[in-house]
């Protein structure tokens, strides 16, 4: 089964979200997913990315975000590696939007947009680094 | 992201053009609330040429509609193109936005 593994380095400012969506469209072009595919993988590192420069680090200091994504036959892996302060998002509270506007909540949209969009969201904590793998098996239409 | 701003009788509509994230929904968030501040009670948001957004960019409009709520007001989002419409129905915002499909129904709706 053909792998293909990309991997690249964002710094933790917010204008970095613009290298992002263009190494997700160049990858997704190369693994030749569609471009809804492409948006949602977009759109997942991009939820992910902003949560960890917003919360992530009590400092001033330049981090590395560090993403790799990998297509295994109909499997979509994307890791996204970090190293601020812990922070499991997969055990976020999914919020309830179905609600009067006033007292509609506005946290945690971010993560419940990841886990409508992907199969399966697995967080581990290794050597002061949060590592979180996104995983989501491309359908045909895809 | 570009934004435009314009007054049709007491509508205040805003035309965007790009990317509505957490690295550009501040600043769309500052022209909204101005235009609040302003007095504006009905407002547009036309997303024709908006090609994304994330929940940042959501953020603006739900804060946006309550603020307008209180103001006894009205906000219309029209002319979405498919993948952004499916992230407001994908965070269940579809069920209490008013989303249209062209500007002439949202101008007309006030």
């Amino acid at each position: 089964m053909v792998k293909k593994f990309y991997s690249f380095e964002l710094k933790n400012d917010l204008s970095e979200l613009e290298r992002l969506c263009l190494n997700c469209e160049e990858i997704g072009r190369s693994i030749g997913v569609s471009d809804k595919s492409i948006f949602e993988m977009n759109l997942a590192l991009d939820e992910l990315f902003t949560n960890i420069i917003s919360y992530g680090f009590n400092d001033s200091q330049e981090h590395i975000i560090k993403i790799s994504i990998t297509i295994e036959g109909d499997q979509l892996q994307m890791r996204i590696e970090d190293d601020g302060v812990p922070f499991n998002p997969s055990e976020s509270k999914t919020p309830d939007f179905q609600c009067d506007i006033e007292k509609c909540k506005i946290g945690g949209l971010g993560i419940h947009l990841i886990n409508k969009m992907m199969d399966e969201v697995q967080y581990q904590r290794v050597a002061d680094k949060n590592i979180l793998i996104l995983r989501r098996k491309l359908r045909r239409e895809d | 992201m570009e934004i435009i701003e314009e007054k049709q009788d007491t509508i205040s509509v805003f035309r965007l053009n790009g990317r509505l994230d957490s690295s550009t929904s501040q600043g769309f968030e500052e022209r909204v609330f101005g235009a609040i501040l302003d007095g504006s009670k009905n407002m547009v948001i036309d997303f024709k040429d908006i090609d994304y957004i994330s929940s940042a960019g959501l953020r603006v409009i739900l804060k946006a509609t309550k603020a307008l709520h209180r103001e006894k007001g009205q906000i219309m989002l029209c002319s979405m193109q498919d993948y952004v419409k499916e992230v407001f129905e994908i965070a269940g915002f579809d069920t209490f936005l008013p989303i249209v499909g062209s500007m002439d129904e949202a101008l007309k709706s006030f």
